[in-house]
């Protein structure tokens, strides 16, 4: 029976002495998905994926990984299946790429061969003799994405990967991420303090603030929360308002305008007819639409950087 | 084994050889200095000075060479960030005893070299007779386990701090000690005087004669707890640093 989620995490909650950096968290990433973890700068999303790569220790709560409860005996068993890249790459910088991702290749036991093929992926391939001290930030960046794609794990875990990537590089590991399930088979937890980024990367997303999960759904859930209205401005407002109760319509006042629910537009015209015929101007008619950001800040709160 | 062996790996290009047997080369360019044109009595008690000179010179040399050798092995993790995609493949235990074992091998290579160079020295000098090889072994590992159990020290602060001062700064002062403890006594329970209780052989120096006598050393039973004190601060280093670096986080 194939599990129903990768990683579930029950409870799971970090406090340093008397601060809660991770709040009983229950996340859930399901199979094949590219995951979005999705959080303001501080929120705790290092720290969770530390607590799953068993790199930090939970306060409380349990991790399950491929439907089997992480404990310190099973850890590196399971761990064999991942792929990590955490913050920043970690490398040898006084070796060349090729040895680097040797070391990774022994330690995880994969195949020889799997060193050229990530290599490719990543594009680094002709770069692999060169001393990874010499390689630029991208490409430290690619290597640590290709060691964590070496054996080609059930599940990989990237912690902000495109940071210090150019924008053609953002792009290419955006690509990259969003390939690997359909390609692969591989699930992807990707983390990300910019909605934009997940918004072009993953198909689920959870949101977390000040170490709470205040959102965990499909994509495509948080795009249906993202609400149309309709805006009017008249250059009467309190007859407007009168009006548009009248005729049962909720209203609520934006600065010069009334924002009403989203109609269609024989419902829209009617409207708009009424209006006019009781002597109303009608100055302004606009489609306001709630963005994803407006969503992302109402759960996160504004100290957000988008 | 296997990390172990990518211990061995991982140092390809950093020079530690080169940088260990550059130091080492300071101790032989000394010993060829101390040792050079003997007279006709430091001929007959060659074998017996030349233990005493290794003892005497590494006491003073050996806690500092042992803090670059744990400090190049440690710093290669922190420059590149690789303990926390280690620590996914192999527990921290590991990877400490697998720098633990390189550091070891390092240094008895070291000593070997050390020993195998004095040893041709003194045939080279004209020393009588041969070297009692009791003695040499014994002297070779007790040399070891006291530069061993100063190494897990070392290495200890060298994983545990990304900046590597601490560590060398640790070194240094040492050796600062185990140059005044030399003055002041025998032995020490301390854990840079190991070389000093650890050694076989004593000197006499005679003003009137100005002739220096050496003999075995029929060690008390305090010099014979200081010597057990090395193998006991060995144990404690290896665990405590063991412990502390698996119960840290990344």
């Amino acid at each position: 029976m194939a599990e129903p989620n990768l990683i579930e995490t029950q409870n799971l909650t970090k406090q340093y002495g008397k601060i809660r950096c991770v709040t009983t968290l229950h996340m859930k990433v399901p199979r094949e998905a590219v995951y979005g973890f999705l959080g303001p700068n501080g929120a705790g999303k290092s720290t969770t994926l530390k607590m799953i790569l068993g790199l930090v220790k939970p306060t409380e709560g349990s991790i399950t990984l491929f439907g089997t409860r992480v404990n310190g005996k099973n850890r590196i068993r399971l761990l064999a299946d991942t792929g990590s890249l955490i913050e920043s790459p970690s490398y040898y910088g006084h070796l060349t790429g090729e040895e680097n991702l040797h070391i990774l290749q022994t330690l995880k036991g994969c195949p020889k061969k799997d060193i050229d093929e990530v290599l490719k992926i990543v594009r680094l391939y002709d770069a692999r003799q060169k001393k990874v001290s010499h390689y630029s930030l991208g490409m430290k960046q690619r290597l640590g994405l290709a060691g964590a794609l070496l054996g080609f794990p059930r599940l990989l875990i990237l912690d902000e990967p495109t940071n210090g990537l150019d924008p053609a590089g953002i792009q290419e590991m955006r690509e990259l991420i969003c390939t690997l399930p359909s390609s692969y088979g591989i699930t992807v937890v990707v983390s990300s303090h910019l909605l934009s980024e997940i918004d072009q990367m993953a198909d689920h997303v959870g949101i977390i603030r000040k170490g709470e999960l205040v959102y965990q759904d499909t994509l495509e859930s948080l795009h249906a929360k993202a609400s149309q209205q309709i805006a009017l401005r008249t250059d009467n407002p309190a007859t407007t308002l009168l009006l548009l109760r009248q005729n049962g319509i909720e209203a609520q006042k934006e600065s010069d305008y009334f924002l009403i629910p989203m109609a269609d537009d024989n419902e829209i015209a009617r409207l708009c007819r009424h209006l006019i015929e009781q002597g109303i101007s009608l100055y302004r008619i606009e489609k306001r639409e709630k963005s994803l950001e407006d969503i992302f800040l109402a759960l996160t709160g504004k100290e957000s950087s988008l | 084994m296997k990390t172990l062996q990518l211990e061995f790996y991982k140092i390809k290009r950093r020079k530690v050889w080169l940088s260990m047997f550059g130091l080492l080369s300071v101790q032989l360019l000394w010993g060829v200095w101390a040792l050079r044109a003997p007279k006709d009595w430091e001929l007959k008690s060659g074998w017996l000075s030349l233990l005493y000179f290794l003892s005497l010179m590494d006491g003073i040399m050996m806690p500092a060479i042992i803090s670059v050798l744990a400090s190049r092995l440690a710093d290669i993790e922190h420059k590149g960030n690789t303990y926390k995609q280690l620590e996914t493949f192999r527990s921290p235990g590991s990877l400490y005893h697998a720098k633990a074992a390189c550091g070891c091998i390092i240094i008895a290579v070291m000593f070997a070299v050390q020993f195998a160079f004095f040893i041709f020295l003194g045939y080279r000098l004209g020393y009588v007779g041969n070297p009692d090889v009791k003695y040499y072994l014994l002297s070779y590992m007790l040399k070891l386990a006291s530069t061993i159990s100063l190494f897990f020290l070392q290495l200890a602060l060298s994983m545990l701090f990304a900046n590597q001062m601490v560590p060398l700064v640790a070194g240094l002062g040492g050796s600062m000690v185990a140059l005044l403890l030399m003055f002041v006594t025998t032995y020490s329970f301390l854990p840079w005087g190991g070389n000093l209780s650890a050694a076989l052989v004593m000197s006499e120096w005679n003003p009137d004669t100005r002739i220096i006598t050496y003999a075995y050393r029929a060690f008390s039973p305090p010099e014979l707890a200081a010597v057990v004190c090395i193998f006991i601060w060995l144990i404690l280093f290896y665990f405590a640093g063991r412990i502390l670096f698996a119960h840290r986080e990344v």
